[in-house]
């Protein structure tokens, strides 16, 4: 049996807003994929093609946008764990970001966690090519001001730094330990809780 | 001492936590008596087990064993009027699901045995000094 016009226009506005959202994988695997969910539709509704279960059917699919971060998620997670690849989890959560606030709440903190551990990280270099211009510089004006400071400038510094030298290794781990925090978070967020949620009354399994 | 219920919601996650881990093992063993397509998978697991399946978690996953090189897949033309894509289990994937089987049944077996005080209808109150958890005569 064939579906109604309506019911046709449904399916295939499904599948050009899948293919639009898979679009930067390999367009052979694009193809694969959204041929699959075609004939999984077009079997499901072969003895009801009613509007009503055609709708049944694309909603047990979950929204195109959710399908298609299904496959992006999986094939960016194995990605990212092959390759230890911080830019392939943050393109990831990029994604998820652009569909939910969670996903929106993970990039701002990896974002954050990204920043922070790449500017101490730079900071410990930095005090160790130019040791006079970089690192904390705190300065003691008896009876006027004091202030504190964590950077590089073009100059020397006009005050103390308390830590020296200490202040490479210190940076250093400090930076690479929250730059490796934040990888193992956006991972971790992404295996657990990337995937879209389902209502509790289907009490589904979710891969 | 009364053992305390666990709250009904994280006993739902719990429970969805356990199926997430077991999709791809059920997955596998679906396709262990030959290739089946999508939506055959699909009603095998809803009608041969406890599962019940999110239609839209079973193709991505059966990407990933492809990608995984535990299934293989091929298009194959239908009576239905359109191709359906069929997957099979790999060596490595009947390798695969052999071993997640059989540490499956180890796994059963020894919570079954720790889980025995607890299957009773009427569980009695615990009393004080009694261990629960224990299948040990004396």
């Amino acid at each position: 049996m064939n579906l109604t016009a309506e019911s046709q226009k449904s399916v295939d506005a499904y599948l050009a807003t899948l293919r639009k959202r898979l679009s930067d994988l390999k367009d052979d695997d694009v193809r694969d994929i959204v041929e699959e969910i075609r004939a999984h539709i077009l079997d499901k509704t072969s003895a009801d093609p009613s509007p009503a279960w055609v709708d049944a059917t694309l909603a047990a699919l979950g929204s195109p946008q959710q399908l298609a971060l299904r496959y992006h998620t999986d094939e960016l997670i194995q990605r990212a764990q092959r390759n230890h690849s911080p830019e392939l989890v943050m393109r990831s959560i990029l994604r998820w970001a652009s569909l939910s606030l969670g996903g929106m709440a993970v990039f701002m903190l990896s974002g954050i966690g990204y920043c922070l551990g790449g500017v101490i990280f730079v900071m410990g270099l930095l005090k160790a090519f130019f040791p006079k211009q970089a690192g904390l510089n705190i300065d003691y004006n008896p009876g006027h001001s004091l202030s504190a400071g964590f950077g590089a400038g073009s100059g020397p510094h006009t005050g103390h730094d308390p830590l020296g030298l200490w202040l490479i290794p210190i940076c250093l781990l400090l930076g690479g330990g929250i730059l490796f925090v934040t990888f193992r978070f956006g991972l971790w967020t992404l295996r657990w809780f990337a995937r879209p949620r389902r209502a509790p009354a289907l009490a589904a399994v979710d891969e | 001492m009364n053992i305390p219920a666990l709250p009904s919601d994280g006993a739902e996650k719990w429970e969805v936590q356990l199926r997430k881990g077991s999709l791809e093992l059920a997955i596998l063993a679906a396709l262990w008596e030959g290739p089946l397509y999508g939506l055959e998978i699909l009603r095998n697991l809803q009608s041969g087990s406890d599962l019940v399946v999110v239609e839209g978690t079973v193709y991505p996953l059966l990407t990933r064993l492809r990608s995984l090189g535990l299934v293989s897949s091929e298009w194959v033309e239908s009576d239905s009027g359109h191709p359906r894509k069929y997957y099979r289990l790999t060596d490595a994937g009947r390798g695969r699901v052999l071993a997640m089987a059989r540490i499956w049944a180890r796994f059963s077996r020894s919570m079954s045995s720790l889980l025995a005080p607890l299957s009773q209808e009427n569980p009695r109150q615990q009393q004080p000094g009694r261990q629960p958890l224990t299948t040990e005569k004396p």
